[in-house]
């Protein structure tokens, strides 16, 4: 039952990530990919490491995985911004689509 | 143990290559940088699945570290943002 | 203060267990740790000087997990359907949060939300990028500015 849900939340995981992939690839601007790569690629290595944690031997070593996660999300939350805030002063337009 | 770590850890490496090369060809220099992004989450998330398929703990270790660095290289990158303001021209 | 100091060591002394994955043989080392995070945590962050509201916290805490859930599961959605899911713009988003904490947390948390991403903060007036501007973004960043600032104990 246990390994289900965690093979389960694994391939969720890994889903995640090829979408986030998927949108840097398809995208058509820096800061459309941001959202793609921030919040896709967290959300994957979220379910990754709840995944994870729930075949963990104990549980330190459960919540041990699970404190890497905020670490992610702080770490993706300003670098996402800091290269948000870059390309906007760099000059690049944000793309819009031409048939409103 | 599922036997899913390593297909799944295999599957995100070759995420990680096809997001690395088209960050790096990227249009503008805004692009090339989001590879910063990707090693935090991907890298991070192909060493827990290593942790757990090849029995070895330290590389929860090593994860956890490399969360730790990307984390305080985000905050000091919101940080530096936020003083930016204060002084537009340091 | 004595409060502040058993609270955190509590903290301190949790984390550490975690780290180890509660092997009990490093806690001489432990302790050493922990001493030396309390020492840096009192230097760093005096005890008294910001309070935050538990009840604000867990409530930002619930809305925050949720809304990157449903963030993520968004963005996957819009990268299979291709250019043709998105509608970018710029918004203006005027600031009633003080600056300082509250302001960067508003928008660090915003590009972990469902289709905003903050992309200049300038004295009270933010600039978001969203997906889609037929969404009704705006009016979920102004429930989140309101669990800021519970959490952080400021009106908005």
């Amino acid at each position: 039952m246990l390994e289900m849900a965690s093979g389960g939340l694994l391939c969720i995981g890994a889903f995640f990530f090829f979408a986030g992939t998927l949108g840097l690839l398809r995208f058509p601007d820096v800061y459309c990919r941001l959202h793609a790569l921030a919040k896709a690629d967290n959300l994957g290595l979220g379910c990754l490491l709840l995944g994870l944690a729930l075949q963990a031997d104990s549980l330190a070593a459960a919540l041990k995985l699970l404190l890497i996660w905020p670490l992610g999300l702080a770490a993706s939350a300003g670098v996402s911004y800091a290269i948000a805030r870059r390309a906007d002063a760099l000059g690049i337009a944000p793309w819009r689509r031409k048939d409103p | 143990m599922t036997g899913l770590e390593m297909p799944v850890a295999l599957f995100l490496l070759a995420n990680l290559l096809v997001a690395l090369l088209v960050a790096a060809h990227g249009p503008t220099a805004a692009d090339r940088m989001l590879v910063a992004l990707l090693f935090g989450t991907t890298g991070v998330g192909i060493l827990v699945l290593l942790a757990r398929a090849g029995g070895r703990g330290a590389l929860v270790d090593v994860a956890l570290v490399i969360a730790l660095l990307a984390a305080i290289t985000g905050i000091a990158f919101a940080r530096r943002a936020w003083h930016d303001k204060e002084h537009p021209d340091a | 203060m004595i409060r502040a100091m058993l609270q955190r060591s509590l903290l301190f002394a949790l984390l550490w267990w975690v780290l180890v994955e509660g092997r009990p043989d490093s806690w001489g080392l432990g302790l050493l740790a922990i001493c030396a995070a309390l020492w840096a945590s009192l230097r760093q962050l005096p005890p008294g000087s910001r309070r935050l509201s538990l009840t604000g916290l867990l409530g930002y805490l619930t809305f925050f997990v949720s809304n990157s859930v449903r963030g993520g599961a968004q963005v996957a959605w819009m990268a299979l359907r291709g250019r043709q899911a998105l509608q970018p713009a710029i918004l203006e988003w005027e600031m009633a949060l003080p600056p300082g904490a509250p302001s960067v947390l508003l928008l660090n948390t915003l590009g972990l939300m469902p289709g905003t991403l903050g992309v200049e903060l300038t004295d009270d007036r933010l600039r978001i990028h969203v997906v889609d501007e037929r969404l009704p973004i705006l009016a979920e960043v102004a429930v989140l500015e309101a669990h800021i600032a519970r959490m952080f104990g400021v009106g908005t």
